[in-house]
């Protein structure tokens, strides 16, 4: 008699812990993970690594240059337009527009994932139903992307790039310098990791430069409070007023 | 609760960012206004407002600050009605490295003691070192 009043005992309590349990992912009509809503740009999940325009990347997980990738190293020039275009409203570029510490707002269909990043309303337009990338696409700031599902984790790989636009600090800091060549490309792997922030795996794989592909992991946390808002304008050519470092004008 | 609001204020502005402070102001050279606010430019991609400061012999030189971008102050609750002409404001922040009469603005203090922070995160904000 014992057994069945501690079956019943179990089998209410389970469904009790089932009722109670959220789910931690917000899924589409068509049982993707969705990602569609607000959030901060990617982080670092060990905090940020200086005090410069938004996360960048931890050299820890550079991989090593191959030989002969010294040759993609691209020197300093001195002039700002080379070396910090931003300052000309130039494209930040992929990833650095991404890393950069404004809100990214995120909309999604069956077909595309569409990724809005107020700085310099950055708009990445990401194929999801199968499509190959452009063949002979002159290369861009941005990239080509293309997404596929593999499973409940989102990844886009784009390739394409003008330059690689790496970070802020490498940017900014005149002892770094970027590289790359045609044969870059970046993947990034997203899901949710719990019911407030996404994962966001970002991949640098350049065979020509780097001896291996070589990943940081970042979390993108929601802001659902920021919708009210909205995201904002962002015309940098509006009052760019220190180009070149030139804040006078001359 | 205001105290607790301009706090907040002054410490999110301490997690916002953009682009290089030190492309365009020197580090080395602080500099702290005292003036009447004549012109506020609330625009992309970094704010400016100007104020006109009086020196001892009655010249008036009008200097230009530099902030962060509008939607970043904005969702740290600084709206454009925080800065406004004819108001009097003392700003520190850092002079132009082209040695016009522009600075960054880091805290931005009024008659009555509120103080908001302006700059963007990479900003050197005086009194700290350099990143």
């Amino acid at each position: 008699m014992k057994t069945p009043i501690l079956s019943a005992a179990v089998l209410a309590a389970a469904a009790v812990c089932v009722a109670q349990t959220p789910n931690p992912i917000s899924r589409t009509p068509d049982g993707k993970p969705n990602f569609t809503g607000f959030y901060e740009w990617p982080k670092s999940l060990g905090g940020e690594q200086c005090k410069c325009s938004a996360t960048i990347f931890d050299r820890k997980y550079f991989a090593p240059l191959k030989p002969g990738g010294e040759k993609f190293i691209e020197p300093r020039t001195g002039d700002p337009r080379h070396d910090e275009p931003r300052d000309y409203c130039m494209p930040a570029g992929f990833p650095s527009g991404m890393l950069s510490a404004y809100p990214v707002q995120m909309f999604q269909s069956k077909d595309y994932l569409v990724m809005v990043h107020e700085f310099q309303r950055m708009t990445r337009i990401i194929p999801l139903d199968g499509r190959k990338h452009h063949e002979d696409l002159e290369p861009t700031y941005y990239g080509d992307p293309v997404g596929h599902w593999e499973g409940d984790t989102l990844v886009v790989e784009t390739t394409g790039f003008k330059r690689w636009s790496l970070d802020d600090y490498f940017y900014t800091n005149p002892n770094e310098s970027r590289m790359h060549s045609d044969a870059m490309r970046t993947l990034e792997r997203i899901q949710w990791k719990d019911a407030t922030h996404l994962s966001y795996n970002l991949t640098i794989d350049d065979p020509k430069v780097f001896a291996r592909p070589w990943s940081q992991e970042f979390q993108m946390r929601t802001r659902p409070e920021w919708e009210k808002m909205g995201l904002l304008e962002y015309v940098c050519q509006e009052n760019n007023r220190c180009p070149g470092g030139k804040c006078g004008g001359q | 609760m205001k105290r607790f609001f301009w706090l907040s204020v002054v410490l999110a502005g301490l997690a916002y960012a953009h682009h290089s402070f030190y492309a365009e102001f020197d580090g080395n050279q602080p500099v702290t206004m005292t003036g009447v606010v004549t012109k506020v430019e609330w625009q992309n991609p970094h704010i400016w407002f100007y104020i006109d400061v009086k020196a001892a012999d009655g010249a008036v030189t009008n200097w230009g600050f530099a902030g962060g971008a509008p939607g970043q102050l904005m969702r740290r609750g600084i709206t454009r009605k925080v800065i406004q002409p004819g108001m009097t404001v003392t700003v520190a922040g850092f002079r132009a490295k082209d040695g016009s009469t522009n600075a960054s603005a880091g805290k931005v203090t009024f008659p009555d003691g509120r103080s908001v922070f302006t700059a963007s995160a990479e900003d050197k904000v005086q009194g700290e070192g350099k990143p």
